[in-house]
């Protein structure tokens, strides 16, 4: 189908490329996993900054440091390939401004959150209608947002928060094939990247909130040299995993959090991990290990947060002297 | 050089109407212009004090795309200037043009439209006049090539403007200001002053300002002016339409 | 800023004014009092023929072949360029438009651009380039995102398309995957086409094309402050001459077309030229001064507009690219793009629309400025 407000490309539709590596993957790996250099509660560092953006009520830029693998193939580029990639994503918020008319009545500030991906930001090229995904993590972001605006101030009022993702996290690494334990891994890295954005960005909108709220994303991982003995794997918990560098996933958990409350306002909790902790002792990695993990990596994104908002409050205070 | 051959209200529910065949691509293009009409559903959208004014392009056969908005803008923009919007009745109200092209080459994608631009252009004036929206100036507009050897090329059919080095659309209000330019191609300065000299011939003639003021309108290479033509055009249509009156007294 | 106050009974600060009565604010900076002995700049700080500070940065983005961020002031373009494959075997009408070509090569063999002719056919004829440009990213209040692309959008992703095609900026011959066809001898057993498969061969030594290079290119407006085209250009430019593509194959074995992911082995792209676009605005004195009279300068006004200018009352300002809020107070555009070459500026796409103040003198003017920037934006975009 052609879509008649865009320009489109061959009517036969394109095919990626095919490297003639990934074709011969059955005879021995040419290139390796990338590797986790980090602690398994060290996170990848965050760049965050606000105010990008004039022409919004309030912006905020995300980028997450690139994992090792991405900076060594970066520097000196052999493979076409990228081991793997790093969240980029910019976040806008406009308003509060007047509902528009065909709008029913309401009490509160009425937020709507649109969450979409480049055409360039996954390894897959994107449509450029929001697909069920891009929805969901939608949704998910404005229930994370919801419990943290302080809506009745602005009655008869809509906020509109826009991310635009220009580059996505992985779900796995490119060499595996997509089978067992698939799960899209990478939307949940990058759920929290967009609701620590999305709070710096209504923080710099001058929104009032409860608390600023941080996303932080933990995992169980089967560590893959063990798995692949065939015998019981010794899951590991991870904070701020980056899905390309294990082979297997377990379970994954992303929370929406607000330290000084001490507070989750989302949790979105996927994969099945009973198999994996019965090997060890009882609930030492059950669903409340998890969930405490994510909040810590949630509590590590904090404080980066903190550090923007206060700039952009500085610079704040700064235009508003500077006017007088 | 094929003038131009352009007929007046041809539609009967439109406020105002035109139809209007190019020689040189081969289409005809039907106008209709509807002003000033209510534009339900978009209050906050509406100037408080200017007209809306909206344009459509419907090419022949494929469906409109990307090319038509981008044509419909220029046309919107040239037009915005033209129409006289804050007279009264006109502001927070629309004035929108609709043309359809019927018959010729249709246009391929990426392509401009740079050769049925003029042919738009006079369409969607004629329908205004049709309709008397009240305007500041008329217009008129022509289209050249220039091809490798630096040869000026009049009104190219649509091989002609492949082939050239570069295609250029002029459109000179009826006081001789440059209203719009629109110039693709490779091409130096000065080229393009030959083509704005030429194309201005083309539009008003070679002027011959009289000591009174009188423009004679003089003919030379190009024929008659394109002005000229569509000044008859519509005093054609006066005369038809006044013929009771006329012949009466 | 201060000499442009309003009447001191009432007092507001300058933020308010410019958005209480937007025109005057912008007239009181580019003409100030002569007594205040204060040079005429816009309400942004910038001389007339002044251009934002732009900014540019390549290969930041992983999933692409080319990729660039351009900043030009508070302006945001990202562009990302995906190429994929389009095999000759998916193209409905291949054999046939090839045969075609191939004798229409023949009979313009005298021409010595006729590759040149046939490079731009197949870039058009089978949509080898596709830009398509978003707004909907947030990047200014106004644009709903998630709605269908705006008037704006589509007709400057049509703009930028038309300018890929008429610079002829990508060369076919980079987009196409040869493969060389190994003579087996008996082709006596082949039917009617036989003859002109035969003329072919010949021509091009056996070589036959197997795939076509798509690049997709995709801008991101992330930030809107007036003047998307020429943040969008640059970007598009930018990342283009980023652009890898990987050396690309037919292995006769899989009957498809693969690629080498080595670096060393990718091949950029060569571009034709470096078109780079320059868009001024014109500000007009008297626009809000009669509130519904419209008045169209004839030859006198015309005239008498002139000898303003020279007394030094200036009515007409030509904006050298334009902010959101300079956009929003004038009609008139010009958008330039021009190329240079040996020195000689050429000019390869000149559009003016929406007023008269802009004429063949002030047309030669713009020329000169935007050739002036070119110097400065090749610098930046070969230092990126």
């Amino acid at each position: 189908m052609t879509d008649r407000r865009r320009i489109n490309g061959p009517p036969s539709g394109t095919r990626p490329a095919v490297f003639a590596s990934s074709l011969k993957s059955a005879s021995g790996d040419a290139t390796e996993r990338p590797r986790r250099h980090r602690q398994p509660n060290e996170l990848r560092k965050i760049f965050l900054k606000t105010g990008l953006i004039p022409s919004a009520s309030g912006s905020a830029y995300l980028e997450y440091e690139p994992s090792a693998s991405l900076a060594a193939a970066r520097s000196s580029p052999q493979s076409l390939i990228p081991p793997s990639s790093a969240l980029k994503l910019a976040c806008t918020v406009h308003g509060p401004k007047p509902l528009p008319r065909s709008a029913t009545f309401s009490p509160n500030l009425v937020l709507t959150t649109h969450v979409k991906y480049a055409p360039f930001a996954a390894r897959q090229r994107k449509g450029h209608i929001r697909d069920a995904s891009e929805r969901d993590l939608g949704v998910h972001l404005e229930t994370a947002l919801r419990g943290v605006i302080v809506a009745e101030r602005w009655p008869k009022s809509g906020l509109e928060i826009t991310i635009t993702i220009l580059e996505a996290e992985d779900d796995r690494w490119w060499g595996d094939a997509p089978d067992s334990h698939d799960a899209p891994w990478g939307m949940m890295n990058v759920l929290a990247g967009c609701i620590t954005a999305a709070s710096a960005a209504i923080a710099d909108a001058r929104i009032d909130c409860l608390d600023l709220v941080a996303g932080g994303v933990a995992a169980i991982v089967s560590d893959d040299a063990v798995a692949e003995e065939g015998s019981s794997s010794t899951p590991k918990l991870m904070l701020d995993t980056d899905p390309a560098e294990h082979k297997s996933i377990l379970s994954a958990c992303v929370v929406a959090y607000m330290p000084a409350r001490d507070e989750i306002t989302e949790i979105w909790l996927k994969g099945d991990h009973s198999k994996a902790s019965l090997g060890v002792d009882d609930s030492s990695l059950g669903h409340e290990a998890l969930i405490d993990g994510a909040i810590n990596a949630a509590r590590g994104a904090h404080t980066v947060l903190v550090e923007a908002v206060l700039e952009s409050a500085e610079r704040y205070a700064g235009l508003s002297s500077s006017d007088s | 050089m094929v003038a131009p051959s352009a007929t007046l209200s041809v539609l009967n529910r439109a406020d105002g109407s035109a139809s209007y065949q190019c020689p040189s691509t081969g289409s005809n293009i039907l106008g209709s212009v509807n002003a000033p009409v209510e534009l339900p559903g978009r209050r906050d959208a509406l100037k408080p004090e200017d007209a809306t004014i909206e344009v459509f392009v419907k090419p022949g056969t494929a469906p409109a795309g990307v090319g038509e908005r981008y044509v419909e803008g220029i046309l919107k923009t040239l037009l915005g200037r033209v129409i006289l919007g804050r007279e009264k009745g006109y502001p927070r109200r629309g004035v929108v043009i609709t043309l359809a092209i019927i018959g010729g080459e249709s246009v391929g994608r990426g392509d401009p439209y740079l050769i049925l631009l003029p042919a738009l252009l006079h369409t969607a004036l004629l329908a205004l006049l049709s309709a008397s929206v009240p305007l500041s100036m008329t217009f008129s507009a022509t289209v050249l090539a220039v091809d490798e050897s630096g040869q000026i090329l009049r009104e190219p059919s649509a091989e002609d403007a492949a082939t050239a080095q570069s295609v250029h659309v002029l459109a000179f209000s009826s006081k001789g200001h440059l209203l719009l330019n629109e110039s693709q191609g490779s091409f130096d300065f000065d080229t393009w002053d030959k083509v704005r000299q030429r194309a201005s011939a083309i539009c008003h003639g070679t002027q011959l300002v009289s000591a009174d003021g009188d423009v004679a309108m003089a003919e030379d290479v190009d024929g008659r002016p394109l002005e000229g033509t569509l000044r008859e055009t519509v005093e054609d249509q006066v005369y038809r339409d006044y013929n009771w009156k006329i012949n009466a007294a | 800023m201060a000499s442009s106050a309003p009447p001191p009974a009432l007092t507001l600060p300058p933020s308010q004014f410019a958005r209480l009565q937007p025109h005057a604010y912008l007239l009181a900076h580019l003409s100030p009092p002569a007594s205040s002995n204060q040079p005429s700049l816009r309400a942004n700080g910038r001389q007339p023929a002044q251009f934002r500070p732009t900014s540019a940065n390549t290969g930041s983005l992983t999933h692409t072949n080319g990729s660039a961020v351009v900043r030009v002031g508070d302006t945001t373009a990202v562009c990302g360029v995906r190429a994929e494959l389009l095999p000759t075997s998916d193209i409905a009408s291949w054999s046939v438009s090839h045969a075609s070509s191939g004798a229409h090569k023949r009979a313009t063999t005298t021409k010595n651009d006729a590759d040149a002719d046939a490079d731009e056919s197949h870039i058009q004829d089978l949509n080898l380039l596709v830009p398509n440009l978003s707004l909907s990213t947030g990047c200014a209040p106004g644009f709903v995102p998630g709605a269908p692309p705006s008037a704006l959008a589509q007709s400057l992703s049509h703009q930028i398309l038309g300018l890929l095609h008429s610079t002829r900026l990508v060369r076919a011959e980079d987009l196409r995957v040869w493969y060389q066809v190994p003579s087996f001898g008996g082709d006596g057993d082949m039917d009617v086409d036989a003859e002109e498969d035969e003329g072919r061969k010949k021509k091009n030594d056996g070589k036959e094309i197997k795939a076509f290079w798509v690049l997709y290119i995709d801008i991101m407006i992330i930030s809107l402050a007036g003047n998307a085209f020429d943040a969008a250009w640059a970007a598009v430019l930018a990342a283009l001459r980023d652009t890898r593509l990987p050396r690309a194959w037919w292995d006769a074995d899989n009957e498809m077309v693969v690629c080498s992911e080595a670096v060393a082995e990718a091949t950029r792209l060569s571009l034709r030229g470096l078109p780079i676009a320059s868009s001024f605005c014109v500000f007009e004195a008297d626009a809000a001064a009669g509130w519904r009279a419209v008045i169209v300068p004839d030859a006198e006004e015309e005239k008498k507009i002139e000898e303003d200018q020279r007394r030094g009352m200036q009515r007409r300002w030509i904006l050298a690219d334009p902010d959101g809020y300079e956009e929003g107070l004038s009609q008139e555009r010009v958008c330039l793009v021009v190329d240079r070459e040996m020195g000689k500026t050429v000019i390869v796409k000149m559009e003016k629309n929406g007023g008269w103040a802009v004429d063949g003198r002030e047309l030669k003017q713009l020329v000169d400025t935007a050739a002036e920037r070119w110097e400065s934006l090749k610098l930046i975009l070969e230092q990126c």
